[in-house]
């Protein structure tokens, strides 16, 4: 298999232009038909990583930290707003995708509406609005890939 | 998995379910658990590879943070 190569693949392109590649394209750039290309995409997969396809087809819906998927998360790198993360956990880890670079995480709280911002350098969190932001999941880390898509 | 301006604004959301307040980390918090290499090392050419390698230290990173909660415990039964 080549899980590396085709992760590896996935997530730069994800870093580059904020969506991620069809299957189409892992052929074209490791050159094998597409089929082939198909078929490492699902090998992937089905690695029990935190990533899915949409359901009952080829495309990607998410892959950490990145969703393909537009969600309350907007990521933005050097002012331009081009990616959005797969959770509210997923987007303090965009950081590690953008070394050497302020990553800006803007989103609606749930509870109220009114925005919250994060601003993270390299994985440290350089500033925060409001000061009191916290992190909320109902469902203890052990059942998560039980249903990823909903923990 | 959301982001809310306060704790306080987590626990009036309406999905909010009692009995988890174990689930409420601080933004610190939640920074630190998505800092091991687990999250960090995903632009290595070789991550899938090194994967099992990364659990220990995520493991771990998930217990000091929650005070070795229950709720955090990726360790198996």
């Amino acid at each position: 298999m080549h899980l590396d190569e085709t992760y590896h693949f996935i997530i730069s392109v994800f870093v580059e232009r904020g969506q991620a590649p069809h299957f189409t394209e892992i052929a074209a750039h490791f050159g094998i038909p597409a089929a082939e290309g198909r078929k490492r995409l699902h090998e992937l997969m089905a690695a029990r990583l935190p990533n899915w396809l949409f359901p009952d087809t080829d495309l990607i819906a998410s892959f950490a930290p990145f969703n393909n998927l537009p969600t309350q998360y907007r990521i933005s790198v050097d002012g331009q707003q081009r990616w959005f993360a797969q959770c509210g956990l997923e987007s303090l880890a965009t950081t590690w995708m953008f070394p050497g670079k302020v990553v800006a995480v803007n989103a609606p709280c749930l509870d109220c509406g009114e925005p919250l911002s994060v601003e993270i350098l390299d994985g440290e969190i350089k500033r925060a609005d409001p000061d009191g932001i916290h992190f909320y999941v109902d469902l203890p880390i052990k059942k998560w890939y039980a249903n990823l898509p909903f923990a | 998995m959301n982001l809310f301006r306060s704790k306080e604004h987590a626990r009036k959301w309406t999905e909010f379910k009692p009995g988890t307040e174990a689930g409420l980390l601080t933004l610190a918090d939640a920074m630190r658990v998505m800092s091991t290499p687990r999250h960090r090392d995903r632009p290595r050419p070789d991550y899938v590879s090194r994967l099992p390698e990364t659990v220990p230290a995520f493991v771990q990173r998930l217990l000091d943070v929650s005070n070795n909660s229950p709720f955090w415990d990726l360790r198996p039964d």
